[in-house]
């Protein structure tokens, strides 16, 4: 069989089981509204709604249809880009999404830039030092913080930094457009938090893999043969456990979003998480169903990517 | 497949230098004590709480208001005048059960899922091992979520919310044990005997997945304190009057600036708890683990 071929079944089994896992995934949650008790239209809009708005709610959800015929009308309204809307302030869930995906995506940028800031230096000295006490410090220091939930800790720093220092604002977002400062101030205390979450992970994993690196042959071929440590570490350390990052932050993403849902709720960041929980105290559980569709499927693409082009980044793993 | 798979076997082969520990075995016993010491506490105070006055008992409110912590009330109390001490006591009673009962749950059913899909392989595993891989690779918090909205605020179902984080967890490691084991001589030896596959799942091979099992229902115990603190931190945990301990720090974090003592002490008590947990946990799993020998 040649290669060309070969590839093409690849990538067509793995688009095949991508989109048999987001209809499952994106099923399971459709489903989940069954699980509402009484009428789903007026536990949502509430026992002050009007005759006119639950008639509408109920025409537009039909839950006197069967399941499957419901779900295959929301997955069609749902691939032409439309998700419903609120029928608390009628915001459709795309609009209301676009609008706060900025807010998340730069917490996760700045928490993923603490995370390599700190992980990677920590990693490679405790690798390049292992069994020293700067190991065991930093193992030590990671183990704390593992048993350290986002909602702890923020609470923690926010008391530390917000009330007593002063340093940070105790909540709130503020847009890059609008004051860079003000923007760093507002997400600098959410993104420590969850860059203290993830740091464990990835310092503990680095670590390890930094220190198999360390122990093989061309390593010590290196020291052998002069180099400075420096490069020793960054060149023929470092670049080889660059793809392990990958797979961390890959392994990390859903812990990612699980931590960061509450820290926005925590800390008044006006992002997605927050919108969630907002719809979840709404009891605006079609919007809440919507939103876990999407972000799942947006996970499922993701890893699929990651795995799709992980051994285009990296040569052992093409050669395996 | 999703690069969560691989999870438990990135550890790497880490050679130690003969003779030299990174800690010695005299601080891990210490460890272990204090640790076993803080969650015997814990437990105990849990279940002698009723002793300590009743939750919603008015006689348990004291006149002073938003005290800080002294003799009279050792955590502080807060701004109905109830003492925090007990509350966080009666909070560890509702966190400890729904962690326990979720940590049980995931370990039978995470357990059993494992197994079948480590020992048939082939396309029972294709769907049990990608179920397994899907559900740790989304945020499974936010499908907790989704339950208690979707459901009645109880006991039953947040136990069944936060399960879909401990049942994934434990499968993973169950099948991943199993695998292990499932070609290993005494299994070859039972099948050449003749013996069922039922019989070579659970008496072959599930004796020996359980040490590393039961050690991770510890950190699995962990996640679902964690994840249920969550779901009570945003006040979607069981229903109002009963408490935990994620309730006790969200209600303390409102007021941050005027009195501290609400948030540091529940705080602290989760924290320590997780610590042990984990602690234990870990030593359990460096003990059964052979690939640490």
């Amino acid at each position: 069989m040649s290669s060309a071929s070969f590839l093409a079944r690849h990538i067509g089994r793995r688009l095949l089981w991508l989109v048999a896992v987001v209809v499952i995934v994106t099923f399971i949650t459709y489903w989940l509204l069954n699980l509402v008790p009484g009428d789903p239209c007026e536990v949502t809009l509430g026992a002050g709604a009007t005759e006119e708005l639950l008639a509408e709610c109920r025409d537009d959800n039909n839950f006197g249809d069967n399941l499957f015929v419901r779900y295959a009308s929301w997955l069609g309204d749902a691939l032409t880009g439309y998700f419903g809307e609120s029928y608390i302030n009628r915001i459709d869930v795309s609009t209301s999404l676009a609008q706060k995906l900025p807010a998340t995506l730069w917490l996760v940028f700045y928490t993923m830039l603490i995370t390599l800031l700190v992980s990677v230096p920590l990693g490679m000295l405790a690798a390049y030092r292992r069994g020293s006490w700067f190991d065991s410090l930093v193992s030590g220091t990671s183990f704390g913080l593992l048993s350290m939930p986002a909602y702890v800790l923020g609470v923690i720093l926010a008391l530390q930094f917000s009330v007593r220092f002063d340093w940070f604002p105790l909540g709130g977002y503020v847009g890059p457009t609008e004051s860079v400062i003000e923007h760093w101030k507002s997400l600098a205390l959410p993104a420590i938090t969850l860059a203290a979450g993830a740091l464990p992970i990835y310092v503990r994993l680095l670590r390890d893999d930094m220190s198999q690196n360390l122990e093989e042959n061309y390593a010590a071929f290196v020291i052998a043969k002069g180099m400075p440590i420096r490069r020793l570490l960054f060149r023929h350390v470092l670049r080889p456990s660059s793809f392990t990052l990958v797979t961390i932050a890959g392994i990390n993403a859903a812990q990612l979003i699980n931590s960061t849902i509450i820290v926005e709720f925590l800390f008044d960041v006006d992002g997605i998480g927050s919108f969630l929980i907002a719809s979840v105290y709404a009891q605006d559980f079609l919007i809440v169903q919507s939103v876990c569709a999407i972000i799942a499927t947006a996970f499922v693409l993701l890893n699929t990517l990651v795995d799709t082009i992980y051994p285009a980044l990296d040569p052992r793993v093409r050669a395996r | 497949m999703t690069s969560t798979a691989s999870q438990p076997q990135i550890r790497a082969p880490v050679r130690r230098k003969e003779g030299k520990q990174t800690v010695s075995p005299r601080a891990f016993r210490i460890g272990l004590v204090l640790a076993l010491g803080w969650l015997a506490a814990v437990v105990v105070f849990a279940l002698f709480a009723p002793f300590m006055g009743s939750l919603e008992d008015p006689k348990g409110y004291s006149r002073n208001v938003n005290q800080g912590p002294g003799w009279s009330s050792l955590f502080g109390t807060d701004e109905l005048g109830r003492d925090m001490f007990s509350r966080v006591v009666w909070g560890s009673r509702l966190s400890l059960l729904i962690a326990l009962a979720s940590t049980a749950f995931g370990t039978i059913v995470g357990g059993l899922l494992g197994l079948f899909s480590g020992y048939f392989k082939s396309w029972t595993d294709d769907i049990i091992g990608g179920a397994i891989n899907v559900m740790l690779s989304l945020p499974a918090l936010m499908f907790a979520l989704l339950i208690v909205t979707v459901m009645e605020q109880s006991l039953r179902n947040v136990i069944i919310a936060v399960s879909i984080l401990s049942t994934p967890a434990v499968a993973r490691v169950a099948r991943a044990q199993t695998i292990r084991f499932a070609d290993r001589e005494f299994v070859t030896a039972a099948k050449g005997m003749g013996a069922r596959r039922v019989r070579i799942m659970f008496k072959e091979i599930l004796p020996n997945i359980l040490p590393v099992m039961m050690s991770f229902a510890f950190l699995a115990f962990a996640i679902v304190i964690i994840a249920e603190g969550a779901l009570s931190f945003i006040g979607k945990s069981v229903p109002a009057p009963e408490i935990t301990w994620g309730g006790i720090l969200a209600a303390g974090s409102s007021k941050l600036e005027s009195s501290p003592h609400l948030t540091i002490f529940p705080a602290l008590v989760i924290f320590l708890t997780l610590l042990s947990v984990n602690y234990i946990g870990n030593r359990l799993l460096h003990r059964s683990d052979v690939r640490h020998h």
